[in-house]
């Protein structure tokens, strides 16, 4: 059975129409008229126990909307939705007792204490037993190593150490499924990459279901076999990250370096992205053409120095599906 | 819940002494705040012997009735007041990712928080007591914790209700602002001193002549006749403070089902 | 060498002051509208007061009343902290930005309070005619306005220095909000702006005119009433200028202190 499953959900925002300036201002004192706006517009997808997903969109795109409904904060306009065999927003409270949320951007620790007396106050609130929790305490300190600042007051932690108290206050009672909004926003190399390596942890070892929003394809890349890509409230992708690399990044990039400069610099089949002093980039399709016969045609009229192909990044091939459009094609069903 | 409860006050008071000079600057200001409502009412009350036949005495027992009350709902329920900007922050959406009802989560919302004005209230209290001369009987020590906890709801409904406007409207700070003027001030003095309309108001719409008027009046024997209500009305104060934080909780599960359909 | 002094960049801090506080328009209204409700309740209050008392002789029941309206339409200048900006540039830790400008830095604070404070003037306007809905105000004779004016103004200056010395104490410690309040409160009561001064029990009074705060309140509105008449204006004056110059005084040597401070030790 999934653990959630949406059909075709819907959300749409009503806001005031205004004119702009003071007439408009007072005449919305007296008649007013309504713009809706859909946020999300007919999301359709579910995900089984156990899955990694990053949730992907530019601003705006409905991410957090999305997210505001699996948690029983908003009520849906129209469509289905459940979680983990629940209508969160009819049964909020027990629903909230199945998930964690962590906020990058905003923390659940309390400011002026030391994090212990956090986790203690999450204790009663979820109702943890006495011995889970201490269980569960023991090991986050260990993967996070939470223990040298356990007693220091949150604000004067370091982001990333705090980050790290946010996600053990996220998975202190045992969600089986974690929302995971912007988590290594700000965060150093090393911090990002002790967070991923605890969210990959808790997955394997205990089955957690995680849903990732972030603006850091790094993070998909390292943590999400499967992305849902979301643009203007509708999921326009959601499959294998592998998939779309290999759908979608059909470009690569020949970098050459000249022995020479010559005054022009021109190759059929190859568009050049950029040169700088000696150092080309040309851009080519290898659905088009292969590597080889580019090569060749470089070797056969220029004298080089260097060459080496760059595979497009992640973050590349959303940036380009976003921008270029995804020709409706682009829909494919998990596997 | 219990239990969260007690986290609660534990966090409170960790974290009051943590900032323990401020703290004592703070408990400080409430003494200046209170002190010098009642001192100018003294000095008033010293150049002119009664105000409508309430004299200094009396008017400290209403101060201090009214005082216990407001002091009892600021330590319970002071955090009914951030809802609004909780709201506009975006952190309100944290009461709702909780297996607690979302009012109880607001309420069990850990700060700085700390019994120091209801202690103090109770002090002044007991001193304006034994300084206005009411009869202590059995009666009275049955009474005043009712009458107390009812203007602390009469508090609590009024508060709760305009913190719920924020689920409609961005700001109600401005609203806010006016009736707490509103209940500091006007209920220092006697409500008889009112004209007609500003007397009807505190009674009947917004009732703070029932958080200490009415029972002051009551225990003090004062017949003003307002209204022509019979003095016992001022018992009636549990009553009118239970129904109107029913009210105010009915309209807050109203708000949040609006706020759940529609965002901010 | 010595810089030239140019007022043109302070006139410009204090327009922009005066555009800040335009956007606060809420605060504009709330002010306004809690104008109204005080001044309905002075009215009611005195009222009740004095019709069941003897009145006393010095202060008959019109002249409470204009007492006690002018006094709450003072408090709209003189409750304003107008070097608010030096506490929350400290907060932030922005002075340092200023100590890096070419600009006397106190005097920036100076025309920065003056555009809040002249912001908070114009709303006299509306606040009177608000005012004069409700109670009669008595206009005492041109000598005595003008008397009031010099006093008002001088009053003023004992408000600043006050405010700037417990906005400087921020440069040794960031909470001050809790010492401000209880001030601002005593002042209300002390400075005479809740109570008159002269019915203060004398045991009281002592002490009251030993601080700075009646300077502020009392002096201007008592000479408004006619309680201090020409013949005291010398002396009332001459006292509010002792506390300007003691103020002034405590202020140069704390902005000293704390300025260095900053330089030193980098906030």
């Amino acid at each position: 059975m999934p653990i959630i499953e949406t059909v075709d959900l819907r959300k749409v925002f009503r806001s005031i129409k205004r004119e702009p300036g003071l007439r408009g201002a007072l005449g919305a004192l007296f008649t007013r008229e309504y713009e809706e706006k859909a946020a999300v517009e007919g999301v359709s997808f579910s995900l089984e126990p156990g899955e990694v997903v990053g949730y992907i969109g530019p601003n705006g795109a409905g991410k957090s909307t999305t997210i505001k409904m699996l948690t029983g904060i908003l009520v849906p306009t129209s469509g289905t939705v459940r979680v983990a065999g629940l209508v969160p927003y009819e049964q909020r409270e027990a629903n909230a007792e199945n998930i964690g949320v962590v906020f990058g951007q905003r923390s659940q620790l309390y400011w002026d204490l030391p994090l212990r007396e956090s986790f203690e106050l999450l204790r009663s609130i979820y109702d943890i037993s006495r011995d889970r929790y201490r269980e569960n305490l023991a090991e986050f300190s260990r993967l996070l190593d939470l223990e040298r600042f356990m007693g220091t007051p949150v604000r004067q932690l370091s982001l990333g150490e705090r980050m790290r108290g946010d996600f053990a206050a996220a998975m202190l009672h045992d969600p089986k499924l974690v929302f995971l909004d912007e988590p290594t926003i700000g965060l150093d190399v090393i911090a990002k990459e002790s967070i991923r390596e605890f969210v990959a942890r808790v997955n394997r070892e205990r089955g957690t279901t995680v849903i990732l929003t972030t603006h850091d394809l790094a993070d998909v890349e390292r943590l999400c076999p499967r992305i849902i890509l979301i643009d203007e409230g509708k999921v326009i992708y959601d499959g294998a990250l592998e998939r779309l690399r290999e759908e979608y990044g059909t470009h690569r990039t020949l970098v050459v370096t000249l022995f020479e400069s010559y005054p022009e610099f021109a190759v059929d089949g190859a568009v050049v992205e950029s040169r700088e002093a000696n150092v080309v980039r040309l851009r080519f399709d290898r659905r088009k053409l292969s590597a080889e016969t580019l090569v060749r045609r470089v070797l056969d009229r220029y004298a080089i120095s260097d060459i080496a192909i760059v595979e497009p990044d992640i973050e590349s091939i959303v940036r380009r599906l976003y921008l270029e459009g995804y020709g409706g094609t682009a829909r494919v069903e998990p596997p | 819940m219990f239990g969260l409860y007690r986290q609660y006050w534990r966090i409170n008071v960790l974290t009051t002494l943590e900032y323990r000079a401020n703290f004592i600057l703070w408990s400080l200001f409430t003494v200046v705040y209170h002190g010098s409502a009642i001192a100018a009412l003294y000095i008033v009350l010293h150049e002119f012997p009664s105000m409508n036949g309430w004299t200094f005495r009396d008017m400290a027992f209403l101060y201090a009735l009214w005082m216990l009350a407001h002091a009892l709902q600021n330590t319970l329920f002071s955090n009914v007041d951030d809802v609004p900007e909780r709201i506009r922050e975006g952190d309100f959406d944290r009461v709702l990712i909780r297996p607690v009802d979302p009012l109880f989560s607001v309420i069990a919302t850990p700060g700085q928080i700390f019994p120091d004005e209801l202690i103090l209230a109770a002090s002044f209290f007991a001193l304006a007591t034994v300084y206005s001369g009411v009869r202590v009987d059995a009666a009275f020590v049955l009474l005043v914790p009712l009458v107390v906890a009812g203007g602390a709801l009469i508090d609590l409904g009024i508060n709760l209700g305009i913190a719920t406007l924020a689920f409609w409207f961005v700001r109600v700070d401005a609203l806010r602002w006016v009736v707490l003027q509103l209940e500091q001030e006007f209920t220092r003095y006697p409500i008889v001193i009112y004209s007609r309309g500003v007397r009807f108001l505190l009674t009947f719409v917004i009732p703070f002549a029932f958080m200490n008027y009415f029972p002051a009046a009551y225990f003090l024997d004062k017949h003003d006749g307002t209204f022509l209500l019979p003095p016992q009305v001022g018992l009636l104060s549990p009553l009118i403070g239970t129904a109107l934080v029913l009210a105010a909780y009915a309209f807050w599960r109203f708000g949040l089902r609006r706020y759940q359909g529609v965002g901010h | 060498m010595r810089r030239r002094f140019r007022l043109e960049p302070y006139v410009e801090f204090a327009k922009r002051a005066i555009a800040r506080e335009a956007t606060y328009r809420f605060n504009v209204f709330t002010g306004l509208g809690s104008l109204v409700v005080r001044v309905y309740l002075l009215r009611t209050v005195w009222t009740a007061l004095y019709a069941h008392n003897a009145a006393p002789r010095e202060l008959p029941l019109h002249a409470i009343v204009t007492y006690s309206t002018v006094a709450l339409l003072m408090g709209l200048v003189l409750d304003i902290d107008q070097t608010r900006a030096l506490y929350d540039r400290l907060h932030d830790g922005s002075i340092a930005t200023d100590f890096m400008k070419p600009i006397n830095v106190p005097l920036y604070f100076f025309a920065d309070g003056t555009g809040e404070v002249l912001f908070h003037g114009a709303l006299l306007v509306p606040a009177l005619g608000f005012a004069l809905l409700l109670v009669h105000v008595d206009v005492p004779s041109l000598g005595v306005l003008a008397a009031f004016a010099v006093s008002f103004l001088l009053g003023y200056f004992v408000g600043f220095f006050l405010n700037f010395i417990l906005n400087c104490s921020a440069f040794w410690t960031l909470e001050i909000s809790a010492v401000q309040m209880i001030v601002t409160w005593l002042t209300d009561l002390l400075g005479g702006q809740l109570v008159p001064l002269v019915f203060f029990p004398a045991a009281l009074a002592g002490v009251v005119y030993a601080l700075p705060f009646a300077a502020m309140f009392s002096t201007p509105l008592l000479i408004y009433v006619g309680v201090i008449g020409p013949e005291r204006y010398f002396d009332v004056m001459a006292s509010q200028l002792a506390w300007i110059v003691v103020l002034g005084t405590v202020s140069t040597l704390l902005w000293r202190a704390g300025a260095r401070r900053v330089v030193v030790q980098g906030g």
